[in-house]
């Protein structure tokens, strides 16, 4: 729900309320003041007749109107004070007999010692009359309000919310860490600069972190490779020493060559998972998925073949936009992957059809923990020598070019599918 | 041959130095930009092997000057810096090859070989060793009078071996060259025993030396006199 409705809603209803309860208060007021009036005119009427009769001796003549009438009864003792009631009576219209309010004055009188008891009516019809019309007037009064107060409240909302939505979108347009710190033109209201200035600071630091994150990644990889080729290039010499070592000497020195690989390679996984963190790749090659995948697994016959995978590969062309080294990186990992751990004489199916590749190959052990295959360094069997981050590269190739990644297990058989958009 | 090598890292510097002097390259080594500014005006090479990271100014502005001063050296970068942008950086600035930091100095060595190859032959080349005399353009292999027929990959791996004649070199050396970084051969060393079974199994054939041997525990070595 927009602000400006949510905020008209509670306006409407609380304006409404207060008009409500405000007429409601009015009507009274106004209601209790004109009784006081007639009650008060009814009282002089009293008044007149009994100082009429006082002089007199006797009691006037009637002339009764429309709105006003005086009844004389013969009366007999005890004798009702005076007193003032509202009583409701059938009175002869045009339309028929109608209920009408009445207020009467009924007071004794005593004329040449015969009791009277005099009652004088006042139709309330023209105090009714006047509150209809008071009534009328509020109500105009509050849709006239209300909808002035929609009007204005629409056209001054929208136009001091532009400065705002406009805000709004240069935070859509902002979507990577590389790009400039955004840059706001002042407004007229303070709020407005207020966030503009809080944003123009917020980018402006990720802009800085970013950088400074990218470079130190950058430099450390250099500093660590470079003591790594020192050592490799030193065994490498001691290795053609080869008369001076016994075959364990030489043994030992090959296995810190493996060592010096395994880092080497753990590191460049590592730099490449932060570049890919970093958003550090520009995904806008048009790559060939089947191309990719055929050529790989030409790279990798040999391999296949010394473990007597059977292969079975069906494709269609497959274009995406991608990074071509990731594209490669993506295809690579996970025919790996299927290879390291298919026993031999297993079975690997890849199927590359509307728009997913499907890679799926014979299993050693039951279904592997779906939450937890995808983290960085898990590894299913311990004793692998694996670096335990090729499908945390895949997943987040997959999550920085927004393919859908997942992995299930059917009749004995791990599958990973990936669905391009 | 004469090389130049350009790296600030004193042990690295050191071990290249060793490594291809023992391959009969005429080399120099120098450890800053500025020293090897001063080289490059005196003496020509044949090769320059260039570190990106140097003090005193980086690698790639002196693949500037050499582009200015119409220097013919041909260039090999070595960087620890794997990322792509470098790479094709470097290879646009008019570097022949690029490798990265961890390398093996066999791998160093066959790449400088290339570069010499390109630059004085037009790529024509003979290389011998012992009795077999591989012509890189043909890419064709003799052993004595015998023309061998061999894989692409066994005809790498030959020339890998003639090129570090005399040289221990490491499965790991030989699988790098064979296959790149990004397989994983999941410390299987078998397929490199069968190439090397089957080019045995060739040069035997046609009367030739048995000069591949397997250094217990490391690796092989093409042992020629």
């Amino acid at each position: 729900m927009k602000l400006f409705t949510r905020y008209n809603r509670v306006n409407i209803a609380v304006t409404i309320l207060a008009f409500v309860l405000g007429s409601i208060a009015f009507f009274i007021v106004l209601h209790y003041i004109l009784i006081k009036q007639l009650d008060d005119s009814l009282r002089s009427e009293k008044q007149e007749i009994m100082s009429y009769v006082e002089q007199h001796q006797e009691l006037p003549e009637i002339q009764n109107t429309k709105h006003q009438w005086t009844v004389y009864e013969y009366a007999k003792p005890p004798l009702m004070p005076s007193y003032i009631q509202s009583i409701s009576i059938l009175k002869d219209t045009k339309h028929g007999k109608e209920d009408e309010w009445v207020r009467q004055i009924i007071f004794p009188v005593r004329v040449d010692s015969q009791d009277y008891r005099i009652t004088v009516s006042k139709s309330e019809e023209e105090t009714e009359d006047l509150l209809q019309l008071i009534i009328l007037v509020t109500v105009c009064m509050i849709g006239l309000i209300l909808l002035l107060n929609y009007v204005v409240n629409r056209r001054l909302v929208t136009n001091l919310w532009k400065p705002f939505y406009k805000t709004i979108d240069s935070i859509r347009a902002y979507h990577s860490p590389q790009q400039e710190p955004l840059q706001f033109s002042k407004e007229k209201i303070d709020e407005i600069d207020l966030l503009n200035e809080s944003l123009h600071k917020m980018t402006e630091n990720i802009y800085r972190d970013y950088y400074a994150l990218r470079s130190f990644a950058e430099n450390a990889s250099h500093e660590m490779q470079t003591p790594l080729a020192v050592m490799r290039s030193a065994i490498e010499l001691l290795l053609q020493q080869q008369t001076e070592w016994n075959e364990q000497g030489m043994h030992q020195l090959f296995i810190m060559e493996n060592a010096i690989q395994k880092l080497s390679k753990l590191h460049q996984s590592l730099l490449l998972l932060t570049k890919l963190e970093n958003r550090q790749f520009v995904l806008n090659e048009e790559v060939n998925i089947d191309g990719i995948t055929r050529e790989k697994l030409e790279e990798r016959n040999e391999l296949i073949a010394a473990k007597q995978l059977s292969l079975q590969l069906s494709y269609e062309p497959i274009t995406v936009f991608l990074h071509q080294h990731l594209a490669e990186i993506l295809i690579s990992n996970l025919l790996n992957n299927a290879i390291r751990y298919t026993p031999s004489a297993g079975e690997i199916d890849i199927v590359l059809h509307n728009h997913t590749f499907r890679i799926s190959n014979t299993a050693v052990g039951g279904s592997l923990d779906k939450e937890k295959i995808f983290q960085r360094f898990y590894k299913a069997d311990i004793a692998t020598d694996g670096t335990g981050l090729g499908l945390a590269i895949i997943r987040e190739i997959c999550n920085t070019a927004g393919f859908e990644l997942s992995y299930s297990f059917h009749n004995n058989m791990h599958t990973f599918l990936v669905v391009f958009p | 041959m004469k090389l130049l090598i350009v790296e600030d890292e004193p042990a690295l510097n050191e071990s290249m130095r060793t490594f291809l002097h023992a391959a009969d390259y005429l080399c120099e080594a120098v450890t800053s930009y500025h020293e090897a500014i001063e080289k490059i005006e005196l003496y020509d090479y044949d090769c320059i092997i260039l570190d990106i990271m140097l003090p005193g100014g980086s690698g790639l502005k002196l693949l500037e000057y050499l582009k200015k001063n119409d220097k013919t050296e041909g260039v090999i970068i070595i960087s620890a810096k794997d990322s792509l942008e470098d790479k094709i950086k470097g290879l646009q600035m008019g570097a022949d090859d690029y490798l990265t930091k961890p390398f093996h100095l066999s791998e160093l060595s066959v790449r400088v070989a290339a570069i010499i190859r390109r630059k004085h032959f037009q790529g024509q080349s003979f290389i011998t060793a012992g009795d077999i005399s591989i012509n890189t353009e043909g890419k064709t292999v003799k052993v004595g009078n015998h023309a061998i027929d061999l894989t692409l990959k066994e005809y790498r791996l030959l020339l890998f071996f003639c090129i570090n004649k005399n040289r221990v070199l490491s499965k790991n050396a030989i699988a790098q060259h064979l296959w790149g970084d990004d397989m994983d051969l999941a410390d299987n060393y078998d397929f490199i025993y069968t190439h090397i079974k089957n080019i045995r199994k060739k040069i035997l054939a046609v009367g030739g030396d048995d000069c591949i041997r397997s250094v217990y525990g490391a690796g092989y070595k093409m042992q020629v006199s």
